[in-house]
């Protein structure tokens, strides 16, 4: 035993994919010890607020001020102008602003900001401009009026009267520093289409996705195990039974099933545990079957049949005798298991079957919420690449310790 | 022996490859619909799934591209005789010219004009004839339509070619019982042609199975005529004989010489065509759609620039069944309403696109102005709550007694639990997303509501037969009724009664003096009892909370990118035409002002 686990700790293979895994599965406890905040709660009010962290504007206000002599923006207005926007502006200026040709080939970027202060009229008519054009010059003209404007910004407050009183004005030099702030909260992964913070809730989904792999895994390598066992051993009318039902369940596609199975025992009913063991039951038939024929192969050896002319009991036999010797490959197939049972989850919750949403997170449900709110095609990345990238990771790690305990257990791949 | 196999398999699957793709190709050739880039206008999020029949009066149509007869119909291919312009609640002539009632106190008759000009696609005048004949045609074939229009008309009459006398259904005070489903089926009704109708009579074997003739020979009057269509696409193509460019209507026929449709997978799949420029015009919900030009610089734009972007004229609802134990009370109802979290619901589920119920305080009435003023806002304040007030909830709950006495975190109300089921179609994005903001405030306040999201079949067999706790639909948003009809799809006990209830009024609340009120508004005219009953309506609605408006929510939702085609009606533009997608009441104007993108 000792030597067998201490082989399986010489295969580099096995130590990645186990370093990998249990990183994670440490990750998802240490996490929610320095972030309590509920993963479920909907803080950002909008659809996919990007990464960064986000500090109080009040707070800002009130807070210290400290005078940088960095030079302000408005200095140099040409510099904050994009090139493609310059060449819009120029088209417009000749095209609807009176501008003649000349003048504008000789302007210079805050000639051509001066110009465009002094003519851009979003009340002009812009024949043959697209009404998309329009209304970008609009924002343009936004852009560049915060710009150029060197006029300090001037904070007030409504006093008892309801009349605006100046509390403080604020230059283009004053700078205050982020950590006077108190209310800020960083998004180290920005915000779902709830508006829930993605890190948190991937951590937690992460969580819940592994306890569906455990029990899936545990549910079906049990069930297989305990079957193929029974059937190798027995064999006879029992074996035929068996094998006839580990067939039914082999030629019905499981997946089919498993929508089956979940849809209708319906949405209150599917919580972790139910679509976890769910999952395990439809999928142990080719642990069954594995399991028999090794034991089929096992139940003449001389040990068993020295064992039966003892007068063991079968159930000895079976556990001392037989178990052994399947339980490398038992150990691999429950690994296997784990991970086709997270994929399993992730693919029910992108049909909207799994858990249901209010209640807990998991990385399917993460997914679903992400392609409905097309976080693929805005550019939202952060909704559901590190979903995929958390999947991956973990049937990654899976496979290579799978790879590496086969390499360790299996004599035609040893070195 | 096995290479000789390989090798035999090999050359007949090349085989096989080449016959199929020269089969593909011949078909391709052959008229697959495609119309040059040029010349179609491309749409987006109308029509799902092929379109199965072109028969207005069918029941069980999947046409929603040609055919819709609606709070503002679509004119495309059958016309109405007046178009409705949600801009400024007014009915714009189309077949009609004009209309009036014969006696303005009773409206018991009302006479329709109709355009001398108009003609059908066969070249046929189009008479009085033709209108009537499609109300008694309608009626006779017990169309769904045809049974709602014998409620309020008892019948039609030709008076010459051109006037149509249309008698209501009346009163034993001798007053018209419905007056304003009249003015909306002016816009509602499609206008078919009588000789045609009398074609397909004889072709079926009884009235009713004219309601399943697929009608793929079809005569009508619209500027577009069917083309081409299959599971990937719908493609119309002008009628170059069109009557409206008769200088009576329109002067010229529309711009777009095809209407092209291209019937996608779903919502992404038509996102990308729309940013890629493959479709003009889209009513889809775009999430974060300012990102496409505010960071992907697209030349897409909405009808407004800023939020909401669109013009709001409906209120998905959440309907509570007050029929089912612990529903039937009102502090749980309310309880839920309060708790619920509007701005995170406008925020998320509807990506800030609609305005908020702090813009616009809750009541029966969309956002529009001439809806606001229908009713004194001052009498409401006290009634409508602002929502996320899970203290208030709470508090409400545990003074009405209904406390969790078994310990479990949920509520119990005579001993039942308080856990509902929160039903509306799966797929329907924001809807699903605000059923889940829901659910998130039950858990809040202690009362177990779980989603439940089925086939949109499902859906409407559970809502027409009262089969929910609580359930998500719409009412009906800008049009000619309202806010008459949206009151009494909220409030109108008699909707319970039906069998079969598409009507409204889905949870079957019942209250005596609403329908009182109810019954005397169709006929009410007089301004200041108008405002007087519409208040009281409302003061009953949020007392009594049989359901409530979780936002508001565009009627349609109009992209356009113009990449290839410009000139669409915008905000502000000085046209008066309305976002309606091109294609829907007043607002297919925009097919006539619609020019190509130099360069």
């Amino acid at each position: 035993m000792k030597n067998t686990l201490r082989n399986i700790f010489h295969s580099p293979k096995f130590v990645i994919g186990f370093v990998i895994f249990f990183g994670l599965l440490l990750f998802t406890f240490i996490y929610p010890w320095f972030v309590m905040a509920d993963p479920l709660e909907m803080v950002g009010q909008g659809n996919f607020f990007k990464p960064g962290t986000y500090v109080s504007v009040k707070d800002t206000v009130d807070s210290k001020y400290y005078t940088l002599n960095i030079q302000a923006k408005s200095a140099n207005l040409g510099d904050h102008i994009e090139d493609k926007d310059k060449a819009d502006m120029r088209d417009w200026l000749v095209n609807y602003g009176g501008v003649s040709q000349e003048e504008m080939d000789a302007a210079d970027d805050n000639t051509l900001v001066a110009l465009w202060l002094e003519h851009y009229d979003s009340k002009a008519k812009q024949k043959g401009l697209l009404a998309s054009k329009k209304k970008a010059f609009v924002r343009l003209d936004k852009e560049i009026q915060k710009l150029a404007s060197d006029a300090d910004m001037i904070i007030a407050q409504e006093n008892e009267d309801g009349e605006l009183e100046e509390t403080a004005s604020v230059d283009s030099q004053q700078y205050v520093n982020t950590r006077d702030i108190s209310n800020k909260r960083t998004f180290v992964l920005g915000t779902d289409n709830f508006g829930r913070d993605v890190l948190t809730e991937l951590v937690q989904a992460t969580k819940v996705s592994l306890k569906i792999g455990l029990i899936a895994g545990t549910v079906a390598t049990l069930i297989g195990l305990l079957l193929g066992l029974l059937s190798g051993y027995i064999g006879g009318v029992f074996d035929d039974v068996i094998i006839f039902i580990t067939n039914l369940f082999t030629v019905i596609p499981s997946f089919v099933l498993l929508i089956l199975i979940t849809y209708s025992v319906g949405q209150n009913a599917r919580g972790v545990t139910l679509i976890a063991t769910v999952i395990g039951a439809t999928s142990w038939t080719w642990t069954c079957r594995s399991v028999r024929s090794q034991v089929i192969s096992l139940r003449n050896r001389d040990h068993v049949n020295l064992s039966k002319l003892s007068g063991h009991s079968m159930m000895r036999i079976v556990l001392t005798d037989i178990l052994p010797y399947v339980a490398s490959y038992v150990v691999m197939a429950f690994i296997l298991q784990i991970s086709s049972g997270i994929l399993a989850e992730a693919q029910l919750s992108m049909l909207g079957l799994g858990p249901s949403t209010t209640t807990t997170a998991t990385l399917g449900q993460m997914m679903n919420w992400a392609t409905l709110y097309a976080a693929h095609l805005n550019g939202s990345w952060w909704a559901y690449f590190p979903v995929v990238f958390v999947i991956t990771i973990i049937a990654f790690s899976l496979n290579l310790m799978n790879t590496g305990l086969d390499q360790v257990f299996n004599p035609q791949l040893r070195d | 022996m096995k290479k000789r196999t390989i090798k035999m398999v090999a050359a007949l699957a090349s085989a096989a490859m080449l016959a199929t793709s020269i089969g593909v190709g011949a078909f391709a050739s052959e008229g697959d619909g495609s119309t040059p880039r040029n010349e179609t206008l491309y749409f987006g999020g109308q029509q799902w799934g092929a379109i199965n029949d072109w028969n207005p009066m069918s029941a069980n149509s999947n046409n929603a591209m040609g055919i819709q007869q609606k709070d503002s119909t679509r004119t495309l291919i059958y016309e109405t005789l007046f178009m409705y312009n949600l801009l400024d609640n007014e009915l714009y002539p189309l077949l009609g010219t004009e209309w009036a009632w014969d006696d303005e106190a009773t409206m018991a008759s009302m006479t329709v004009k109709l355009n001398p000009d108009a003609h059908w696609s066969d070249g046929t005048a189009l008479t009085a004839a033709d209108v009537v004949a499609t109300f008694d045609y309608n009626l006779k074939c017990q169309s769904s339509y045809g049974v709602e229009m014998s409620t309020f008309i008892t019948s039609m009459e030709a008076v010459d070619d051109q006037t149509v006398k249309i008698n209501s259904v009346v009163g034993d005070d001798g007053v018209a019982v419905n007056p304003l489903m009249i003015k909306q089926m002016l816009q509602k009704m499609y206008v078919m042609q009588k000789a045609y109708l009398e074609t397909v009579e004889a072709r079926c074997e009884s009235p009713e199975d004219m309601k399943l003739d697929k009608m793929e020979d079809l005569v009508a009057s619209g500027p577009y005529m069917p083309y081409y269509d299959d599971e990937q696409k719908v493609v119309f193509i002008r009628d170059e004989n069109y009557w409206g460019q008769a200088e009576s209507m329109w002067g010229s026929l529309p711009v777009p010489k095809y209407i092209g449709h291209v019937i996608y997978k779903d919502n992404a799949a038509a996102q990308t065509a729309l940013e890629q420029g493959e479709m003009d015009v889209a009513q889809l919900f775009l999430t974060d759609v300012q990102k496409m030009w505010e960071e992907k610089e697209l030349p897409i734009t909405t009808y407004i620039d800023e939020p909401p972007y669109n013009i709001a004229g409906t209120i998905p609802t959440c309907w509570f069944n007050v029929e089912k134990p612990g529903l039937d009370r009102v502090e749980v109802r309310k309880a839920i309403a309060m708790a619920t979290d509007y701005d995170q619901i406008l925020a998320s589920a509807m990506s800030n696109q609609s305005p908020s119920f702090a813009d616009v305080p809750r009541s029966m009435m969309n956002p529009s102005d001439p809806e606001q003023a229908s009713f004194d806002h001052d009498a409401l304040k006290d009634l409508q709550w602002i929502g996320k007030d899970i203290e208030g909830a709470n508090a409400l709950l545990d003074e009405a007694g209904i406390v969790d006495t078994d310990g479990d975190g949920i509520r119990e109300v005579d001993g039942t639990k308080l856990s509902f089921k929160a039903e509306c179609p799966s797929g329907w994005t924001d809807w699903n997303a605000s059923l889940e903001i829901v659910a998130a405030a039950g858990k809040e306040i202690g009362i177990e509501i779980e989603t439940y999201f089925p086939e949109a079949s499902v859906w409407t067999d559970d809502y027409t037969t009262g089969n929910f706790d609580i359930l998500m639909n719409s009412v009906t948003g800008a049009s000619i009724t309202n806010p008459f009809y949206r009151c009494k799809q909220f409030l109108y006990g008699p909707f319970a009664d039906l069998e079969i209830n598409y009507s409204g009024n889905y949870g079957h609340y019942r209250n005596a003096e609403a329908d009182e009120i109810l019954d005397g508004l169709a006929t009410e005219t007089d301004p200041e009892a108008l405002k007087a009953a519409y208040t009281r309506l409302n003061e009953i609605y949020l007392t009594d909370v049989p359901s409530f408006g979780l936002m508001y929510r565009p009627d349609m939702f109009y992209t356009v990118n113009e990449t290839v085609w410009t000139g669409y009606p915008m905000n502000e533009d000085g046209t008066n035409i309305p976002p309606a997608d091109c294609t829907d009441g007043y607002g297919i104007a925009a097919l006539y002002q619609l020019e190509l993108v130099e360069g």
